[in-house]
């Protein structure tokens, strides 16, 4: 159930991890845009298979963050205005493909979420892009992207192509997000154009909570995960208590809470050393 | 040596501000005539009043983020406590509470939200939009658990809205016997007092100080955290007070009022002209990015576009309108 | 004609900064084999040409050609084999030592060696430069700033490159470790590096160069090749011009001053920990300068005195009180003591978003005319009008932006900011960067002025030249202390650049004269 948020999580890392304060705000969005148009464009006109579909949640989430880093590198405008935009932009669009919860989602996906072990195919898929983020975090890429971010002026005067570097978390982050909407749509089994933004502050939350500076140029992928279970089990813990109705703001209060906490002890923890 | 660098030589002063405020009163001007031209009934008198109570209400809710965003700063709570001082203030009345200490309490919440915003952005410089998100979400959260208590509805709140509070938001509201929302009045009266005293005093000017220049106001004695803590508590007053109105309009609290007002006080202020990284512009000018918001919404309506289609719109409009105002600095320069 | 493309060439290239000329019409060629040292004064342009030679910073006009290729950014230049070690120590600091040293040797895809290799070769490169074993996975912030210089340096070694700038690599680094850097230098001439120095260190270059060029404001005023290569030209050439303003200076010079009583004493000061500490007075009517070298502490020195910063050892007094509530006190009421005003006017003195009547009148605001309320418009436009006479501001309309003024002016309506507040002293840092002779020499008159009537002034520049017109003595500052202090009556260029650069006292001056003692 963790899953998305998980993915989510990780799909932020590289580009905080790649510096200028990007953080990127519309990751909620783009899971809902990927979750809305999956259901609304490729299911409601049969093209459902497993390939078709793959290859169009990859290409969306990878194009989107494209246009995003092109905007940030060459227009120079800060990155979380432009990330901003995207969030409002997509909030939008996301309600006029779907204008409220309905669709299903593919055939082959439906059964799922529904499987009461934890061993469906979701978790295999999980394992997967987990293991290919230890892959990514272990290659040389990966290394520049940690560079830039800690410093881009010396990256930049050393030769590190920081421009490359850039445009490959964001290309990274637009795979995970795929990963994560698709996850998201097999949990929810049809199309929802509202609940998606939501993933972004709590992925957010679950990299800070995961000890990644968003200054860029600390942290890791790791961290995110842990956060991200953190934060689930959190949720978990709370809605197995009664609140009855109130458990939304339960969950609400205790996200927003859990991230200025863990802000503030990220940067006390950083002053002292 | 003696005349003026010549290739800003002799330009007159506050280039930057008239010229944005003059593009904002043209796109104003040619919204309008574009709306009446297109949209049957938008000169209707029904439809201006109704307008400028809409835009009373943004324009009460950008004022603390064109305080914050003077600074540099952003204020994303703005839509939480909004949301959270509507049902806070329809739970208050449901319990009995006499409406004039039901307002204050309410509005010293905000207050007290909006210092709480200020000195934990300042401690975390550079983060103040998650900072300030965090927070709100966590205050809305926590007010829905605080008024559905004893409830069976959680997020909305039922009962009666005293009847000068609706009188206040009403489109058919009147003011001394002039057909004006009083809402609207309260606005233009609190307009007038911003615009005064950031131009009049060393106090307004402070604010222009510290965004403009931060080293160069500690170097005159400007306390940057001073001003950056009373922007934020200005911002948390005015979310609530928009919170308050929002009431009366609808008569009755539903959290999700202030939803609207994450990114349309941002984009009020950005369109009017006040650069996010702090200095330029002014209340002044978000009250024309505010007209042109609400006479754009107004017009999109009107051709037919849904709710979710202006957010896309607005979404849009904001990259190229901050690239043209302020771009980063090439990393060349830097080294 | 000679093969060029085994060449760095620097044609003709000039580059502006907004309204300063950092390089005009510069042209040098560095062979293979040879150490190029470049030398001038501080602003002469030496660092923006090295930035040139690596691609960080692109010429305006003109070329640079590395082997018959011009490099667009640093990325290129580095694939051509150059490397550059700068001025300031570039790490980044929340990563380890493997990893910064070999930051720009992996492309995006291609690692040019494994972990373990870069590890072992990190751990024997820094045992070779500091003589001590360092663990390549330390976390750079937590490493003194000698090893991080070496960082740096082994960075660019490491890279074989076949042209190496150093622009003042050397100053992180004490006479050991300079001997050390000097036979690595020593190595790669041996095997055909070009080798650029830009250094402030004259008698470490007249050791190693092979060849100097001289900048001046921008322009190569002359060369030296081998044996030419000594002190007394190099100093010399850096500093030619100028006798017109030698000859004025003694014109002005301020002999048979009255000095009033001692309004700011420091006892035991030390600027960094572990500095020598140093006794200082200043008194009413005295103009104090206040000289060095990059970063050898006089700016450190002067924000204490401003009470901008804490020293970390001594005291500093202002008329009887510590320094930091005397700065307090300048803007809280007026004359009682210290106004600042910085040569960054950028950074720490204008507000670009203001007129020129407001970046005058804020802080006035809150001083002369109250700190709540109105603004009172009248008597800050009297005020503003009588600094405008009395310093010769050239302003359009005072509602104008501050920018729309040249960069002389707007220090001028700083300078009529500071004196508005009527302290009793004024502390200038560097005020005169970037501002041409003429209101230089208004804004010497107006602060003898101030002194005259009892004010006492601490001048910063690193324009030596500066303190001829007026300044009673100069403190030098070297190695963040108090190296020499040089009275009026000995001023020239070479005295001062003679002390700036560390040479032995030749005219056996008595510091006791001066009013402080050496630690």
């Amino acid at each position: 159930m963790a899953a998305p948020l998980i993915l989510a999580a990780l799909a932020v890392t590289p580009i905080v991890l790649a510096g200028r304060g990007g953080v990127d705000l519309s990751v909620g969005p783009l899971l809902g845009f990927i979750n809305v148009t999956l259901v609304k464009w490729l299911v409601e006109n049969d093209y459902a298979s497993p390939i078709m579909v793959i290859a169009y949640v990859v290409a969306a989430g990878v194009l989107y963050q494209i246009v995003i880093a092109a905007i940030i590198i060459y227009v120079r405008v800060a990155p979380i205005i432009v990330t901003l935009s995207g969030y409002l932009f997509l909030s939008g669009i996301n309600l006029v493909v779907l204008d409220r919860p309905s669709g299903v989602a593919p055939d082959w996906m439906l059964d799922w979420g529904s499987g009461i072990s934890i061993l469906s195919p979701v978790f295999y898929g999980l394992i997967i892009m987990i293991g290919f983020w230890i892959f990514f975090s272990r290659t040389v890429f990966y290394q520049q992207i940690v560079l830039t971010g800690a410093n881009e002026r010396m990256a930049f005067a050393n030769g590190v192509n920081i421009a490359g570097a850039r445009f490959g978390a964001h290309i990274v982050a637009g795979v995970f997000t795929a990963a994560a909407a698709l996850a998201y749509t097999a949990l929810i089994g049809s199309g929802d154009p509202t609940q998606g933004n939501t993933y972004t502050l709590s992925a957010i939350t679950a990299l800070v909570l995961g000890g990644t500076s968003l200054a860029g140029g600390t942290g890791g992928g790791l961290g995110s995960i842990l956060g991200a279970i953190n934060i689930y089990l959190i949720t978990y813990v709370l809605s197995t208590y009664n609140f009855g109705t109130v458990s939304g703001f339960v969950t609400q209060l205790s996200t927003g809470a859990i991230l200025v906490l863990s802000l503030l002890v990220n940067s006390l923890m950083n002053r002292r050393q | 040596m003696s005349k003026p660098d010549d290739s800003k030589g002799n330009v007159p002063g506050r280039t930057l501000l008239s010229q944005n405020v003059v593009f904002g009163i043209a796109l104003l001007l040619a919204l309008s005539a574009a709306a009446s031209f297109l949209v049957p009934g938008f000169v209707s008198y029904t439809n201006i009043r109704s307008m400028l109570l809409l835009a009373a209400f943004l324009g009460i809710a950008s004022l603390g983020q064109t305080q914050c965003a003077l600074l540099g700063g952003i204020d994303m709570s703005i839509p939480y406590v909004i949301g959270s001082s509507n049902i806070l203030l329809a739970s208050l009345l449901n319990w009995g509470v006499p409406s004039f200490p039901a307002c204050l309490i309410v509005l010293a919440g905000g207050v007290v939200v909006g210092i709480l915003n200020g000195l934990l952005s300042f401690r975390l410089q550079g983060q103040a939009l998650i900072v300030t998100f965090g927070l709100g979400l966590a205050i809305v959260g926590g007010s829905q658990i605080v008024t559905s208590i004893g409830s069976v509805y959680a997020g909305t709140v039922l009962g009666a809205v005293p009847s000068w509070l609706r009188g206040m938001s009403s489109v058919a509201g009147t003011t001394f016997g002039l057909p004006i929302p009083p809402i609207a009045i309260v606005w233009i009266a609190l307009a007038i007092v911003v615009v005064t005293v950031m131009s009049k005093t060393p106090f307004g000017r402070s604010f222009y100080a510290v965004g403009g220049n931060r080293q160069a106001a500690s170097r005159v004695l400007i306390s940057e955290f001073r001003i950056w803590v009373i922007a934020y508590a200005i911002s948390g007053a005015m979310s609530a007070i928009t919170g308050m109105a929002l009431l009366g309009f609808s008569g009755g609290g539903f959290v999700g009022v202030g939803e609207p007002y994450l990114f349309t006080t941002v984009a009020a202020v950005v369109i009017g002209g006040t650069s996010l990284l702090g200095g330029w512009g002014g209340y002044g000018s978000t009250i024309v990015g505010t007209l042109v918001l609400t006479i754009l919404t107004s017009l999109l309506v009107g051709l037919g576009l849904s709710y979710a289609m202006q957010q896309a719109v607005f979404g849009l409009l904001i990259v190229p309108i901050v690239a043209l105002y302020t771009r980063s600095p090439s990393l060349r320069d830097q080294i | 004609m000679d093969d060029l493309t085994g060449k760095v060439l620097v044609q003709n290239v000039s580059k502006r900064f907004g309204e300063t000329t950092a390089l005009n019409g510069c042209s040098l060629t560095i062979s293979p084999g040879e150490v190029h040292a470049i030398v001038g004064e501080n602003g002469s342009g030496k660092s923006t040409l090295a930035k040139m030679i690596s691609g960080v910073v692109l010429p305006d006009s003109g070329r640079v050609s590395i082997f018959g290729r011009s490099p667009r950014d640093p990325m290129e230049a580095r694939a051509l084999g150059v490397a550059m070690i700068f001025q300031e120590v570039l790490v980044a600091e929340t990563l380890s030592v493997v990893d910064n040293i070999f930051a720009g040797t992996d492309s995006l895809w291609k690692r040019s060696r494994t972990r373990a290799v870069a590890r072992r070769q990190c751990r024997d490169l820094l045992k070779r430069f500091t003589e001590t074993e360092i663990d390549p996975d330390t976390i750079v912030r937590n490493l003194p700033l000698s090893v991080q210089q070496w960082i740096v340096i082994a960075r660019a070694l490491l890279a074989n490159p076949r042209v190496l700038i150093l622009d003042e690599s050397s100053a992180a680094l004490d006479l050991d470790a300079s001997a050390r850097l000097h036979t690595e230098i020593k190595r790669l001439r041996e095997s055909g590096c070009c080798i650029i120095i830009v250094t402030h260190r004259i008698a470490e270059l007249v050791r190693i160069a092979d060849r100097a060029t001289v900048l001046r404001d921008g322009e190569v005023v002359d060369e030296f090749v081998g044996a030419d290569i000594n002190e007394s030209r190099l100093l010399s050439a850096m500093s030619a011009k100028r006798i017109i303003l030698e000859a004025k200076a003694a014109a002005a010079s301020p002999a048979n001053r009255v000095v009033g009583d001692v309004v700011l004493s420091a006892t035991g000061l030390e600027i960094e920990r572990g500095a020598p500490q140093f006794d200082f007075k200043l008194c009413a009517g005295e103009i104090v300068g206040v000289t060095g070298l990059d970063g050898q502490g006089h700016g450190d020195f002067l924000r204490i005195a401003a009470g901008l910063r804490a020293p970390s050892g001594g005291t500093v007094s202002v008329l009887g009180r510590d320094a930091r509530d005397a700065f307090q006190v300048a803007s809280g009421a007026s004359g009682k003591s210290v106004a600042y005003v910085s040569g960054d006017r950028a950074r720490e003195g204008i507000f670009p978003n203001l007129s020129i009547f407001e970046n005058f009148s804020l802080p006035l605001y809150r001083s002369r005319f109250g700190e709540y309320g109105w603004i009172k418009r009248r008597p800050l436009k009297q005020a503003f009008d009588g600094e405008v006479r009395r310093l010769s501001i050239k302003v359009g309309h005072e509602s104008n932006l501050i920018t729309s003024l040249s960069g002389g002016n707007q220090q001028k309506v700083l300078i009529g900011r500071a004196l508005a507040m009527e302290p009793k002293i004024i502390v200038l840092d560097d005020p005169a960067r970037g501002v041409d002779i003429a209101t230089k020499q208004e804004l010497y008159a107006q602060l003898r002025k101030f002194a005259d009537q009892g004010g006492a002034v601490l001048y910063l520049s690193s324009e030596i030249e500066e303190f001829f017109d007026f300044a009673d003595r100069v403190l030098v500052f070297r190695n963040k202390s108090l190296f020499r202090t040089v009275p009026f009556e000995l001023f020239s260029e070479h005295t001062l650049l003679a002390a700036m650069f560390g040479e032995p006292d030749e005219t056996a001056f008595h510091p006791m004269r001066e009013g402080f003692v050496r630690a």
